[in-house]
């Protein structure tokens, strides 16, 4: 927590930096992309940011279109993407020392909140408002209950979902370190450094930052595409 | 004071027996897995990635008794 200069009651959380840097290397990269893109010769084989970017933009476009259909894709693919960078940046920039953005509950629960809203509209679009409102008492009224909070469900479930994973890993390689720390404290003379944790660690980095952060954001833009995916009108 | 510490404590090992089940029906996924592989080799990418699609949204339950574990310990102690 930090206290923001002379005004009186404001705090910045020290996850607003990490995520302004973040965000300002997606930005920076996607700059430099651009550039790349725009002078590279189309009939030429693609070879590094172009190729990397060619691929990115495949895989999205390939798992949008495999669960939203080819014209929802191209609305929704652009989001997507972003979303998938974001968070994997944000998952794995523990590994360089920054506070996660993930590992703080407000930022699973925007990303969340922004899944809800579209899967939402999504609905409003698709049947209308009449049929928006009717689709809570169905079977009959009294089942209000179940609907109400069968919507609400996917909201607290995903971002909960992302920022336990992230926590716990945190919270997890702190007490690894810890432990460590002390059972090296037992041996004389190398004791006051934690050779234990440096060997053993970067395996449960590797675990706990690269692939947990891997499949959490792989599953949260798979469910965001199946959500919004299942609301769509059925194209022929 | 130390009773209701160690309470705390008792709780959240209880609450981390979540875990339990999830680990039961990964294990059952997994074992599906194999044999889906066993019985049709050629579909082993998709087979993989459902798999771990899978167990990641099973861990979920997981990973809500291990957060209430951790909120127990670190906001009640």
């Amino acid at each position: 927590m930090i206290y923001f200069l002379s005004v009186p009651k404001v705090t910045l959380q020290v996850e607003v930096f990490s995520i302004m840097i973040v965000v300002g290397l997606i930005f920076g990269f996607m700059v430099y992309a651009n550039r790349q893109l725009t002078q590279s010769d189309p009939l030429a084989k693609p070879k590094g940011v172009v190729l990397l970017c060619t691929i990115y933009v495949n895989f999205i476009s390939k798992l949008t279109t495999d669960n939203m259909g080819a014209k929802a894709a191209k609305t929704y693919s652009p989001y997507i993407g972003v979303l998938a960078l974001f968070m994997v940046l944000s998952n794995i920039s523990g590994l360089f020392g920054l506070a996660q953005p993930t590992a703080n509950y407000s930022v699973t629960l925007t990303l969340a909140l922004i899944t809800f809203v579209l899967v939402q509209s999504t609905v409003y679009r698709s049947v209308g408002l009449k049929q928006f409102f009717h689709r809570f008492i169905e079977p009959f009224p009294p089942f209000i209950i179940m609907n109400f909070f069968g919507t609400i469900a996917p909201l607290v479930s995903m971002s909960l979902r992302l920022f336990g994973n992230i926590t716990s890993g945190s919270v997890i390689m702190m007490l690894f370190y810890t432990f460590t720390g002390y059972i090296s404290g037992m041996i004389p003379v190398l004791g006051k450094f934690d050779f234990i944790g440096v060997l053993t660690g970067p395996f449960l980095h590797a675990y706990f930052d690269l692939f947990a952060g891997l499949i959490q954001t792989y599953i949260f833009i798979m469910l965001t595409t199946i959500f919004i995916g299942n609301e769509l009108p059925q194209e022929e | 004071m130390e009773l209701a510490k160690g309470l705390v404590a008792i709780g959240a090992g209880l609450a981390v027996f979540t875990g339990m089940m999830t680990g039961i029906g990964q294990g059952y996924a997994a074992g599906k897995a194999v044999e889906a592989v066993g019985r049709n080799p050629e579909a082993e990418n998709k087979i993989r990635s459902m798999l771990i699609l899978g167990c990641a949204i099973a861990e979920t339950c997981a990973i809500y008794g291990m957060l209430i574990a951790f909120l127990l310990i670190f906001v009640f102690k």
